[in-house]
């Protein structure tokens, strides 16, 4: 990450608990880290603050001290002016500022802009208590911010997390033990994937991909010349499906068909695909127009490691075999660059792959899958050595890039703001008792018993407006698409929001989002999009509810 | 401040912390006291009685789990102690005159465990009349992971007390009066009713196995063939697990999952609704079990891995050749494992000169 070198979690889940201060932005904890979220619980219980900042009144606020419900997308403008407030009340950590960062004149100045009054018209949120929250986490030593794809999943979400970045470097509560900048993570391996490499940006262990000191070392480890520079990312690999310029596309583990945003528009480019291989452990969307089809393994069936969000690699076992002729992912990616030609080697088994992983990225050196195994708590890295411990918190003797970098955010709205044809503004996430696109969670009684079918939260108010009540079905309608939900009426949503959950795949609400992404990450825009609610008449709710049951139990 | 001093136990010494507790410090030396109602992760209730110790000075027995050391204190657990002897005997025996008993008239073998049941094992209890407590469960509780059994429970209050310090949602309580005191909810509606998330942390932390998973019902420990620990599949805190593997119509299957102890491992203990119980999954009748390709008539048809494998490959060096790399798309998957993302990235680079590889890992 550009403010100070790592966009991971800096700091570790077990410090959690012996927090002062907490500041969740962006972060539907209890739902999508329920034990992350239990450990805030814990802490809480024990007199640790709690302050969330969100558009919705998520569970956790149930929980906080303060809650900070500004409008969607007007997380700059919130942060920057807690930022001001800091300034205001001399409360700025001047010594970490001249020790470690740069860039603070600069910032200073564009901080000027950002005051109250505004900031209180602009988020929604009193003045009075985006001040408290900010001076409180000035004043608090063990106080950490936590934040996930809330801040991330904007066309602005790298200005949020610089924005947050510099709150965190302004106040000195990087490099210590019960501070930091936490990035909850959403997937199991979402950490270990990019640390494997598998980002357009970095070979093995983030580094660069355009660095040719880098690339020979990966040519000479891999006995092959390497192709220079960076490569497309996954927001730009799916445009290339769009347009035709992508031709050939071998996905894993991912339907993306109902993961990528904007579906309606990519269904067509993947239909044109000249070649397209899928690997999975159940048939999707995606495999309908796969020319083959793998049969890999889940994690209980293979062996491996995941690395969580707090940096900590851990090992996965095999307890059993996969069905029928299915086999383990690392198998069948090997088998087949034999079988295209390259001098894959004849691993025997994935401790094997880790030491070759361990072997080029000197930030895993010293982690192997012998030494996991005598360690319940897992390895954090960077773990350079064998007799390394492991790093529980990050930027210990100032931020790993060196000096810290405060750079300046300014407030772009959202790509797309309701207006007159299209009055709601949508939001998505996770729900507790659901997992991604649902091929996991959906084949389980009790999940489905609490969740058992996509619903949209409409605020009382609109409801009434649009005469619907709970339980109505309505087909909700983006400028790309419509799907159709149950009417949750909700004082969870502000007024003129709506907000739905992404794990039904009959629902598909990836129809309606916007493949519009940030300029840095590549990351799209699933926060924040305009709708308009069409109440389903009776007939056509029946029907639409008769498809539904149509597609939950296939064979009634 | 002093970090650590010693206190004498059964005449030996151990070490232990200021704040400690007896317990915890006996724990630590492995030094076996009794314990029904601690939970290392709960505040200490000293409810059940079973982990009393004669203390120096003090008149009566006190908790250990909630008495704490002091520099110099001398305690003396069972082992040294016949009076915390005969206080177990008659306070087991006391306990199984409310418990369900097998033909031996021991407290009964249940799928969860039971602490009872070691413990009886461990003294000499003295046959008494059975009280059969008026105990009642949730009639007409449909949710479908979490089993109540009240004729096991013995109203130590973990899973209350877990459900209120640890999960936080307060849905179980202690509720009624007497000897018809019971686990309830609010007007003794189902689980699905209540604030319970389903995290079936009650599960974990019962001694007695009153409180058991319903799809893992007749499942006893002792057909348990393995529990492979390993790392849950679901979000990103990296939870530890352990899968419990036994025989089903002679096939190997995950047939439940359980918490590896507290203490141990990053998330103490703990899972949500997902890691525990959501693994239906694994064994699901949907899996894909053979390697496919279309064929000319637009179908996919089973073919052996060779085939697959060679299809596959032609395939993609057949665009690559056409078009060139620029024009090949790698989507590798946080839900698969690091080695698997390494290699994703190692065919893209290294087998098909592409560099575009990425996961889901950008959203």
């Amino acid at each position: 990450m550009k403010s100070f070198g790592a966009g991971v979690m800096s700091n570790s889940i077990p410090e959690i608990r012996d927090l002062d201060f907490m500041f969740v932005i962006g972060s539907n904890t209890t739902e999508a880290h329920p034990i992350i979220a239990m450990e805030m619980k814990v802490a809480r219980q024990r007199g640790a603050r709690l302050i969330v900042a969100d558009p919705r009144k998520i569970w956790l606020t149930e929980y906080a001290d303060l809650h900070l419900q500004l409008k969607p997308g007007t997380d700059v403008w919130l942060v920057n002016a807690m930022m001001k407030a800091i300034i205001d009340e001399g409360l700025v950590d001047q010594k970490f500022i001249d020790t470690h960062t740069e860039g603070w004149p600069e910032l200073k100045a564009n901080l000027a802009k950002f005051n109250l009054t505004d900031a209180e018209r602009i988020t929604g949120v009193p003045a009075a208590h985006i001040k408290a929250a900010a001076v409180e986490y000035a004043k608090t030593r063990k106080a950490a911010i936590y934040y996930t794809l809330g801040i991330t999943e904007h066309a602005h979400g790298t200005d949020n997390i610089f924005s947050l970045a510099n709150l965190v470097m302004m106040t000195g509560h990087l490099g210590v033990p019960f501070g930091g900048l936490n990035s909850l993570r959403g997937q199991n391996n979402v950490q270990g994937a990019t640390d494997a490499g598998a980002t357009p940006l970095y070979y093995t262990g983030f580094q660069p991909a355009g660095d040719p000191a880098i690339r020979a070392k990966f040519e000479a480890a891999w006995k092959t010349e390497l192709t220079a520079g960076v490569g497309k990312n996954l927001n730009e690999i799916m445009k290339g499906v769009e347009d035709g310029s992508v031709k050939a596309l071998y996905v894993m583990g991912e339907d993306i068909l109902i993961s990528e945003p904007n579906t309606n528009h990519l269904e067509h480019g993947v239909k044109e695909l000249e070649f397209l291989i899928h690997q999975d452990i159940f048939m999707n969307e995606t495999t309908k127009h796969a020319h083959v089809v793998f049969p890999g393994a889940n994690f209980a069936e293979k062996d491996g490691v995941f690395t969580n969000t707090d940096r900590r690699v851990q090992r996965v076992r095999k307890a059993v075999n996969p069905p029928g002729n299915a086999r383990p992912d690392w198998q069948i990616l090997a088998d087949f660059a034999r079988a295209a030609g390259y001098a894959m080697p004849h691993y025997k088994d994935a401790g094997e792959i880790y030491a070759e992983i361990a072997s080029l990225a000197p930030r895993y050196a010293g982690i192997s899958h012998d030494r996991l195994d005598e360690t319940p708590m897992g390895i954090q890295w960077p773990c350079p050595a064998p007799d390394h411990p492991g790093t529980q918190y990050m930027h210990k003797d100032g931020p790993v890039k060196g000096k810290g970098t405060f750079i300046v955010t300014n407030f772009r709205p959202p790509v797309e703001l309701p207006d007159k044809d299209y009055p709601f503004n949508l939001a998505t996430g996770r729900v507790l008792y659901h997992y991604n696109a649902g091929t996991q969670t959906r084949r389980d009684s009790g999940t489905m018993a609490k969740v058992g079918e996509c619903f949209i939260e409409v605020h009382a108010e609109d409801a009434k407006q649009l005469g619907v009540n709970d339980g109505d079905m309505v087909k909700v309608v983006s400028r790309r698409g419509g799907i159709k939900a149950k009417v949750w009426v909700s004082g969870r949503v502000q007024k003129g929001c709506v907000w739905m959950p992404l794990h039904f795949t009959e629902a598909a609400i990836n129809k309606l989002t916007i493949d519009v992404g940030d300029p840095l990450a590549g990351t799209a825009e699933y926060k924040v999009c305009a709708v308009n609610l069409i109440p389903l008449r009776e007939r056509a709710a029946a029907q639409a509810e008769a498809e539904l049951q149509a597609v939950r139990h296939p064979q009634a | 401040m002093i970090d650590h001093f010693t206190i004498t136990v059964d005449g030996k010494p151990v070490a232990a912390k200021p704040g400690e507790t007896v317990v915890r410090a006996c724990e630590r030396e492995g030094i076996h006291i009794p314990t029904l109602c601690d939970d290392k992760r709960l505040d200490p209730a000293g409810a059940c009685r079973a982990c009393l110790v004669e203390v120096d000075g003090q008149r009566r027995l006190q908790p250990s789990c909630a008495w704490k050391a002091t520099p110099g204190q001398v305690v003396k657990t069972h082992v040294t102690s016949p009076r915390v002897q005969r206080h177990q005997d008659v306070l087991v025996s006391l306990y199984m005159a409310d418990h369900k008993l097998d033909a031996e008239g021991l407290p009964v073998e249940t799928e969860n465990r039971n602490e009872l049941r070691r413990w009886a094992l461990d003294t000499n209890p003295i046959a008494l009349e059975s009280v059969e407590a008026p105990r009642v469960a949730r009639a007409g509780d449909t949710n479908p992971y979490i089993q109540y059994n009240p004729e096991l429970c013995i109203l130590c209050a973990r899973c209350t007390r877990y459900c209120d310090e640890i999960e936080a949602v307060n849905a179980i309580t202690l509720t009624h009066r007497g000897s018809e005191t019971t686990i309830g909810t609010a007007g003794m509606r189902g689980l699905l009713e209540t604030s319970c998330e389903l995290c079936g942390g009650c599960i974990d932390t019962c001694p007695t196995g009153a409180l058991i998973e319903k799809k893992a019902i007749g499942i006893l420990p002792q057909q348990i063939e393995r529990k492979v620990r390993t790392t849950c599949n679901y979000c990103g805190v990296g939870c530890q697990m352990d899968l419990n593997v036994a025989k089903v119509d002679g096939v190997e299957k995950v047939v439940r999952v359980t918490s590896p102890p507290p203490g141990e491992t990053v998330n103490d203990g703990n899972l949500c609704i997902k890691g525990r119980f959501a693994y239906d999954f694994i064994h699901h009748k949907d899996r894909i079990t053979e390697p496919m390709i279309r064929k000319a008539d637009g179908k996919l048809h089973a073919v052996s891995w060779d085939e697959a494998l060679k299809f596959a490959a032609e395939g993609m060096k057949r665009v690559a050749q056409r078009h060139g790399p620029e024009s090949m798309g790698f989507i590798s998957s946080a839900r698969c494992t690091g080695e698997e993302n390494f290699l994703m990235s190692k065919v893209a680079r290294a087998a098909f000169k592409s560099g575009n590889v990425h996961s889901c890992a950008a959203t």
